[in-house]
């Protein structure tokens, strides 16, 4: 029986690329280019509206394991400077947490720094912040790969 | 030079506000779940504000709309918020956009517990929010939720 709890958490990455603030803003706004490093590869995502009020929303299903629904609301983009969404995660129908993220984009000599501030509620004991921040760096990472080979 | 260059950034800053009101649980989730109910004590200061539209579509998914304006700007502040998750009786979930004019100053993501306390209830308000563009809150969004929050409690008199 859920215990209607809830967790806050606030977290922070931050990542600089040795690549052009276009290219960095362009692998989170095309869909083509997102679906390489975000994601089940196989299983892109069935909508995608980069647009304020859009909506974007993907599935995935651990090998063995549980189906994740991702669903997004953007709700600010400023192209190559910044983009925030709010999001929904379900894990096999239930809701285990809400986030806003703010995904901040800054030339730098060496190319761009991307600073992700994310503010989540862990619900019903479900999930919790450190294991979204693991996951979450482990996606920056291979943002960094995709960004390196394209 | 026909515009202004807009300095972009975002300033993140989190704030939580508990209150025990004397109703239950029940009667004080109504408060939020009702539009008219809502509509009593979710309003600028009575005397400064003039509410131009309101919609509420109360469910996970639904969008609630609040446009108004202070008498003294005649600029539209609308408030424009996203359900994310309902619990009856026990929480409520949203984020939302503010807009003052056609520029977009905030966008939080609030969560309200409430849980019973004796016959009546605690409510727990948390805001994660992220403010836009220099706009300086300096307090201004807590202090605003807390006059919501006494106008909500003397709502639930009635």
């Amino acid at each position: 029986m859920s215990d209607h709890s809830v967790a806050h958490g606030t977290f922070v990455i931050e990542k600089e690329f040795a690549h052009p603030v276009a290219k960095v803003f362009g692998a989170w706004a095309d869909p083509k280019k997102k679906s390489k490093w975000f994601g089940d590869p196989n299983n892109p995502a069935q909508v995608f509206e980069f647009k304020p009020g859009g909506r974007e929303s993907s599935s995935g299903t651990i090998p063995g394991g549980p189906t994740f629904n991702f669903d997004v609301t953007y709700q600010d983009i400023v192209p190559d400077n910044r983009i925030l969404y709010s999001y929904d995660m379900h894990m096999d129908g239930k809701k285990i947490s809400v986030s806003l993220a703010s995904i901040e984009f800054t030339a730098t000599p060496k190319g761009t720094k991307m600073k992700m501030t994310e503010y989540g509620l862990y619900l019903d004991g479900l999930d919790n912040m450190a294991q979204r921040k693991a996951g979450t760096i482990s996606l920056i990472d291979a943002l960094g790969g995709y960004l390196d080979k394209a | 030079m026909t515009t202004a260059e807009t300095t972009r950034n975002v300033t993140h800053a989190t704030f939580v506000i508990e209150r025990v009101y004397p109703q239950s649980p029940a009667r004080v989730f109504h408060a939020f779940a009702d539009p008219k109910a809502k509509a009593k004590w979710f309003h600028g200061p009575a005397d400064e504000w003039s509410e131009e539209t309101r919609e509420m579509d109360f469910r996970i998914g639904g969008r609630e709309t609040s446009v108004g304006q202070l008498h003294r700007d005649a600029t539209p502040h609308a408030f424009s918020a996203l359900y994310q998750d309902i619990v009856p009786d026990r929480r409520i979930v949203f984020s939302y956009d503010m807009l003052i004019g056609d520029r977009r100053i905030s966008v939080s993501l609030t969560t309200i517990e409430l849980k019973p306390e004796g016959q009546g209830t605690r409510l727990l308000f948390t805001e994660q929010g992220a403010y836009l563009d220099g706009y300086d809150d300096a307090g201004s969004r807590e202090r605003g939720t807390r006059e919501l929050l006494d106008q909500l409690g003397r709502s639930l008199m009635d």
